[in-house]
């Protein structure tokens, strides 16, 4: 870590501000590649939603930013596939996964536990420019011949293994891999650099149960990315293997194109087993940041402890460790054997235990609070409701019985929608719009950002809810149009509110892109401490030092959620409704915590 | 870690080498459990399936897998030795534990050419399933293990340089934990290959 002393040497624009190995440039750098990737991501879903809102019709937009890929303003088919195929990989990894953990693990992890700052520096810098490689193959993979990977963001073979099936399973499949591969090493040396600093460098006093629930949710994260993401890797190189060098571990029997091809042996299934070990724990590492964030604003913005900190913890070890064994929840239609089936069923409806307890501590944490309802409080509420919402029908999902009629319908694209495209979107706005003040010593504007929440929670849940019905309906997903089949000609009508909501939508997020890009250079000065908030963040000084702590890095001697704490007298301990860690106890003063 | 002011900075430096270098890279060796965990598994999900057919291991893996044991048992020694202060025996041992991790990245290449005369291909219309997963796993640990050569390269240069002593041994141990894992990697991936492929 470049650290600085007495006798500071300049460091030069390029060591100082590209590669930085300061974690809180880092998380700035996270942040914005992260938001630009996914409002590219967003700009995709909005361009397809014409396609499928409005189907066959032309539209300039289209022809404008399209080109080739669309004949008269009408998308083509098969670029529709490759439009929602980056559009789930993009949100999925580069919005949701470096985006969000990112930029918040490397922001508060240091400031939070009490370090100067992460394990290795030199690793945390490779780790943001492994990830930018990434997102600029990625976006490179878009313009190639032949089109983007356009087998779902699921990539199953044989569609994904034959250049033939599809052209986007010709060179965007092949640079889609790579980008992948380098996206894992990104994610894998961050999860490294988390996990250690969070077991080996907190400061004196700070026990693991003194830790604000942002670092369990982070730590966590770390350790499920560690993981799976490496059987990810495999299946990826398995399938480059099968693509480009002639072996079978996924293909056999293949006819295609008036051809019979060569493979033998292998199975697609597999490629599901491999794919979905990953797949299943990643989408709590999108979720569990959110979480995380939202135990803290929530508890800071009603001035009371976190309800239930122990069960919090609980909850989150739970759900992390059964996220890794319920994978076959993706696979129930693939003739496995029903007994697994109900095994599979089990454990994912165990799941919905522990964040049953999560959503009961959050709300149970609000009741009878001194509510103050800033933009961020309201997105943490909205990611209480949308993950109810998106919650419950993952109990449907889940059934295998239940799951045969809604398995690749709009049901599923609803409910993961409402709990990553929501719930996880909505935890990262409030991470934002919360520790904007942290990351560059102003604040966001209140004003736009009500009017942001607003927008956003109305149109989205009008994107998405309908979903559920077109799903039960029988309406397949990624299928290009839906008007083709009499089956669906009364569903017109319900495409159609939805891709105005999308719209709708979209514009909402430039009032947040408004917001943050004006008040990065015009936005109030902040305090040092805007939200009374308790953790040690807050301690720093707004003008960033490397090395964070001017001087020593305090002690702590309590954990982060002393807020209204009173004593036998109804008076609050220490004169106010918060107490930070770093006070020491009282003279007749219990610690919170335990 | 309360203590660090910003005057004592470099010696931070050292002190944060020391105490977060082995936790990260265990970190690093869970990942590559789970890499291996996920194709090991997927030998077993394709052993399911009815195509399956075994191939038999060649003899020259039980070369190898004799010399990995103890190229690893040569590098503890030779940690031994530096922690003990015995530097001129260190090196001898040191560049034994090179030696043979050459020996062992030869004898793979021989086992490899032997599969191969046996009628064993990695890919195309002549091979099998397992056939590619014995080229695979072998291939990748392999990989793995060049890149604990370079280590062990590093290692090597400085022990005859003499920069380790019984105060200064981070370096060796790195190197040696992840050189003892590869070892340990190859034990089970070997035990694999013969009772389940």
């Amino acid at each position: 870590m470049s650290a600085t002393h007495h006798h500071h040497e300049e460091q030069d624009f390029l060591f100082k501000y590209i590669f930085s190995q300061d974690h809180k440039m880092i998380s700035k750098q996270f942040l914005i590649t992260g938001f630009l990737m996914g409002f590219i991501g967003m700009v995709m879903s909005t361009l397809f939603r014409l396609q499928l809102g409005f189907p066959g019709e032309s539209f300039w937009i289209i022809d404008f930013l399209l080109g080739s890929w669309a004949e008269n303003g009408v998308m083509a088919p098969d670029k529709y596939l490759s439009l929602v195929t980056m559009h789930g990989t993009i949100m999925v990894f580069f919005l949701l996964t470096a985006g969000l953990s990112g930029t918040f693990s490397n922001l508060l992890i240091p400031l939070q536990i009490g370090a100067r700052d992460m394990a290795s520096g030199f690793l945390n810098m490779l780790s943001y420019w492994f990830f930018f490689v990434s997102s600029v193959i990625m976006l490179i993979s878009l313009g190639v011949e032949g089109g983007a990977a356009s087998a779902g963001w699921t990539i199953y073979p044989p569609l994904s293994a034959l250049p033939q099936a599809i052209p986007g399973s010709g060179l965007g499949m092949t640079l889609w891999l790579v980008s992948m591969a380098i996206f894992i090493a990104s994610s894998l040396l961050g999860s490294l650099n988390y996990i250690v600093t969070i077991l080996n460098l907190r400061t004196k006093g700070m026990t693991m149960t003194r830790l604000p629930l942002t670092i369990w949710a982070f730590l966590v994260t770390a350790i499920l990315g560690v993981i799976s993401f490496p059987v990810l890797l495999s299946a990826a190189l398995l399938l480059i293997f099968d693509r480009s060098f002639g072996t079978s571990f996924y293909l056999s029997d293949i006819y295609i194109g008036g051809q019979v091809l060569e493979h033998s042996g292998g199975s697609p299934i597999l490629f599901e087993h491999l794919f979905w070990f990953l797949g299943h724990p990643e989408v709590y590492i999108v979720l569990l940041p959110s979480l995380g964030i939202t135990s803290e604003i929530v508890s800071t913005m009603s001035r009371k402890p976190i309800f239930g900190y122990r069960a919090m913890i609980t909850s989150i070890l739970a759900i992390a460790f059964l996220s890794a064994i319920v994978w076959g929840h993706h696979m129930f239609v693939t003739g496995m054997n029903p007994f697994l089936g109900a095994v599979f069923t089990f454990t994912t409806l165990l799941i919905a235990i522990p964040s049953a307890v999560k959503v009961f501590n959050y709300l149970t944490t609000l009741w009878k609070g001194n509510i103050i309802f800033s933009p961020a409080m309201l997105f943490s509420i909205g990611l209480v409701s949308t993950f109810i919402s998106g919650g419950v029908t993952g109990l449907v999902l889940g059934d295998s019985a239940l799951d045969i009629n809604v398995h690749d319908t709009y049901f599923v694209v609803g409910h993961f929608h409402i709990v990553m495209g929501l719930s996880a979107v909505f935890g990262m706005y409030a991470g934002v719009y919360h520790w904007f003040p942290k990351m560059y010593g102003r604040v966001m504007n209140n004003t736009i950002g009500y009017l942001h929440f607003w927008l956003t929670i109305i149109t989205t849940y009008g994107i998405f809810f309908p979903m559920h019905f077109l799903g039960l309906a029988g309406v397949p997903r990624r299928y290009y149009t839906n008007s083709e089949f009499p089956l669906f000609d009364n569903m017109i009508d319900i495409n159609e509110f939805i891709t105005w909501c999308a719209i709708a939508a979209a514009f909402a997020q430039l009032l947040f892109a408004f917001n943050f890009f004006y008040s990065l250079f015009r936005g109030p000065k902040s305090s040092q401490n805007p939200w009374r908030a308790n953790s040690l963040e807050w301690t720093t000084p707004v003008e960033h030092i490397h090395g964070n702590w001017p001087g020593e890095i305090p002690e702590v001697y309590r954990w982060s959620y002393d807020y209204s704490k009173v004593d036998e007298n109804g008076d609050y301990v220490h004169g106010q409704d918060f107490i930070p860690q770093v006070v020491p106890l009282g003279p007749n003063e219990k610690d919170g915590g335990h | 870690m309360a203590t660090i002011t910003l005057e004592n900075t470099n010696n931070y430096k050292e002190e944060l080498r020391q105490k977060t270098a082995k936790p990260m890279l265990w970190i690093g060796l869970v990942s590559i459990v789970m890499f291996f965990a996920g194709l090991t598994s997927a030998v077993i999900v394709s052993k399911g399936t009815a195509q399956w057919e075994s191939v038999s291991i060649p003899n020259t893996f039980l070369l190898s897998t004799i010399f990995i044991i103890l190229s690893s048992l040569t590098f503890f020694l030779g940690e031994k030795m530096v922690k003990n202060n015995d530097l001129n025996k260190s090196k001898i041992m040191i560049t034994a534990t090179m030696l043979l991790g050459v020996l062992f990245t030869i004898t793979q290449y021989i086992a490899w050419k032997e599969l191969y005369s046996n009628g064993v291909v990695w890919a195309g219309s002549e091979s099998s399933a397992a056939g590619s997963y014995f080229y695979t796993l072998t291939a990748l640990h392999l990989i793995h293990l060049l890149g604990g050569l370079i280590s062990l390269t590093v290692v090597l240069v400085k022990s005859v340089k003499e920069k380790y002593n019984s105060d200064n041994i981070l370096g060796i141990q790195l190197s040696s934990t992840y050189w003892h894992f590869l070892t340990i990697l190859w034990i089970y991936l070997y035990l694999f290959l013969i009772f389940i492929a």
